[in-house]
């Protein structure tokens, strides 16, 4: 397989950006083994900055990609999809946790910005490493359980079963209603709960 | 309630849990036990007629918490749904003593079954909701500064509900528990159990602060010369049409004092509050004729079990974990698992309702499908090193590996021979990597986070 990473620095805003020097972590990125393009921008996660990596991909014949920006809890599905726009499998992909785990934790710009050159030659190496992985998938069955026959419950079934799907509403007490069933009147309306 | 009921999509099960689920996303067999109720809801016509004659009448009633009376044969309460009977089996002479019978005999559609047992069925679903709500703190173990307990006239928010409810034992009567009197001065004090880390939780319950409100209201305009006296340390209105809500109260007459209640003693048959006023830099002591403490929301009883039954995480707290705080408020981390109302965390009604409509959108969304996506990154295992010992077995918790017998073709002097491997079942994993350390032939790997990939991590780190 063609080692061709490219690398991706995220400002975002001021969150990384005023701790991480992410145009230092971009030029160092490019002495990387692999790396062939590296750059910085300010929301890596907006139009633009997808628009970007897919453009880069393309044009360097990217064949692997490194985001250093939030946590994947945030944006991995974002740009592995941005990822996949530009052509390249979406697993040819590894994001790097500059701002939960650097600089939103730390103070020292200099400091903060070795950590993040740290991270990124890890993410690097990993990515060098990478499959590409195919996604399978599984049949549905459109029947809901909904736990709990309270005022969250029952919403939920009556919503669900509005739509056309069966519902089986499981409930611990003999009558539904959770505590709602208790109260007299309720805030701000005033009007009975049952 | 009554639309749930009557809906042809809903099919209720009550007094029932779930006691075992297995599969995954879209494919969930659920396991329920259906408790015994020994009497035949499809032949009951909810009559009422074994209600009224049932001989043991005097037993507390739950639903009001003891300040009310109910027969062994009941319905929950009188608006229940459905509309039928059940027999409580520990009060019910027939059960407990194999005397009386009267229910049977005065039945007109021969319904009751002393023998009913509980029963166990299997349900499949794709999806499941979170609804399990919560419960009130106990505040009987934790506050002796207001007596354990101890004091009848020292109650909930929740037994106020049901006293100053139409349907409650009083019918809607505001009325002393200990003395059935009117009382005129009522103190309420507010977060008890919550925003206290030593004696309760560090959260806020969110709707303490109406539902207070609304009693105050109700104390100044149910009550003739009554006085409503709140303790409070902030008084939290953020919500839609929350703050005009308070001024109402306030503008009724009700008294907010900024300060916490110290402590609760009786004095003849009133209760003396010792307490301070913070605004007026002041200590305080207040003469009520009864107490009402805003308690905190708790999980429901069960629910951390619940969540280890079913396969996902809680908080802290005990409440259920959502995937993301502000962007994924009503997903969990396992896959077909939603959550709405208090189970995630203590909110009031509307929060609730809307809570729940995100998570009913959500599963409406995933059945628009017909095949679903599963997750890429998940554990193999090299059939070449797995020895089939079936240590990453049980560590699973997911229940995604099992082991299966395999065939070889055998070789240098042996013939054929079958082994035991471990075997993934892709759609269950959820690839959290806990088998990995297990595997003592490193014959498993997480698909995107394999050993290789890792070691090199650290190797550009280190190296």
């Amino acid at each position: 397989m063609k080692k061709r990473v490219g690398v991706f620095v995220c400002e975002c805003g001021t969150n990384i950006a005023a701790t991480v020097d992410t145009q230092q972590v971009a030029e160092y990125a490019k002495t990387l083994p692999g790396v062939v393009y590296a750059t910085n921008y300010k929301y890596m996660c907006s139009d633009p900055g997808q628009e970007l990596i897919r453009t880069a991909i393309k044009e360097q014949n990217l064949e692997q990609v490194v985001v250093a920006s939030c946590s994947p809890r945030m944006h991995e599905k974002t740009f592995r999809n941005a990822v996949e726009g530009g052509g390249i499998n979406g697993y040819m992909f590894e994001m790097v946790n500059i701002r939960e785990q650097n600089s939103w934790v730390h103070h020292d710009r200099q400091e903060a910005t070795k950590k993040a050159e740290d991270l990124v030659r890890m993410g690097v190496a990993k990515v060098l490493r990478n499959q590409p992985l195919k996604i399978s998938t599984i049949p549905v069955t459109k029947r809901a359980m909904v736990i709990g026959g309270g005022i969250a419950g029952m919403q939920a079934a009556l919503d669900i079963a509005e739509a056309g799907h069966r519902v089986i509403l499981v409930e611990k007490e003999a009558s539904i209603g959770g505590k709602m069933t208790q109260l007299d009147k309720t805030f701000p309306t005033m009007d009975c709960a049952a | 309630m009554v639309a749930v009921a009557q809906h042809p999509n809903i099919e209720l099960i009550t007094l029932a849990e779930v006691v075992k689920v297995t599969g995954y996303i879209g494919n969930f067999n659920v396991t329920i036990k259906k408790k015994a109720k020994y009497v035949d809801w499809d032949l009951c016509n909810g009559c009422g007629t074994c209600i009224d004659k049932c001989p043991t009448k005097k037993i507390k009633d739950e639903f009001d918490f003891g300040m009310g009376l109910r027969p062994a044969i009941h319905k929950l309460f009188p608006q229940a749904v459905p509309g039928k009977p059940y027999i409580d089996p520990l009060n019910c002479t027939k059960l407990t003593k194999d005397k009386c019978g009267i229910c049977e005999k005065v039945c007109p559609t021969g319904a009751i079954r002393y023998n009913d047992v509980d029963q166990l069925v299997t349900e499949e679903v794709g999806a499941i909701v979170m609804a399990t709500g919560y419960d009130s703190f106990n505040w009987q173990d934790a506050y002796g500064e207001y007596g354990y307990g101890k004091y009848p006239d020292v109650i909930s928010g929740l037994e106020f509900e049901r006293l100053v409810s139409a349907g409650g034992p009083t019918q809607g009567k505001i009325l002393r528990p200990s003395d059935g009197k009117e009382p005129k001065h009522i103190a309420f004090i507010k977060c008890v159990g919550s925003r206290d880390d030593t004696k309760g939780k560090s959260y806020c319950s969110r709707a303490c602060c109406m539902y207070t409100a609304k009693h105050a209201y109700q104390v100044k305009t149910k009550i003739e010369d009554s006085e409503a006296y709140v303790f409070y340390m902030d008084v939290r209105t953020a919500g839609k049409n929350y703050e005009e809500f308070y001024q109402r109260a306030l503008n009724a007459g009700a008294k907010y004092i900024r300060g916490r209640v110290s402590k609760i003693y009786p004095r003849g048959d009133k209760l003396i509050l010792k307490t301070e006023d913070t605004l007026m830099g002041m200590a305080l002591e207040v003469e009520a004729d009864m107490v009402v403490l805003a308690t905190a929301m708790v999980p429901a009883a069960g629910a951390v079990q619940l969540a280890k039954t079913i396969g996902f995480s809680v908080d802290k707290d005990g409440f259920f974990q959502e995937a993301h705080p502000k962007l994924q408020p009503v997903e969990t981390f396992t896959a077909g698992v939603y959550l709405a109302g208090t189970c995630q965390g203590p909110k009031d009604i509307p929060d609730t309702v809307a809570q729940a409509s995100g998570a009913a959108v959500k599963v409406c969304g995933m059945f628009s499908k017909n095949e679903l996506v599963t997750e890429a990154m998940v554990s193999e295992v090299d059939i070449s090193k797995c020895s089939g010992c079936g240590l990453c077995v049980p560590i699973c918790p997911y229940g995604a590996i099992s082991l299966q017998e395999i065939n070889e073709r055998g070789g240098h002097g042996h013939g054929p021979f079958t082994r035991q491997i471990a075997e993934i079942n892709s759609s269950l994993c959820q690839g959290c990597g806990a088998c990995l350390p297990a595997c003592r032939t490193t014959a498993l790997n997480l698909k995107g986070f394999t050993n290789d990939q890792l070691v090199s991590e650290v190797d550009a780190l280190c190296l």
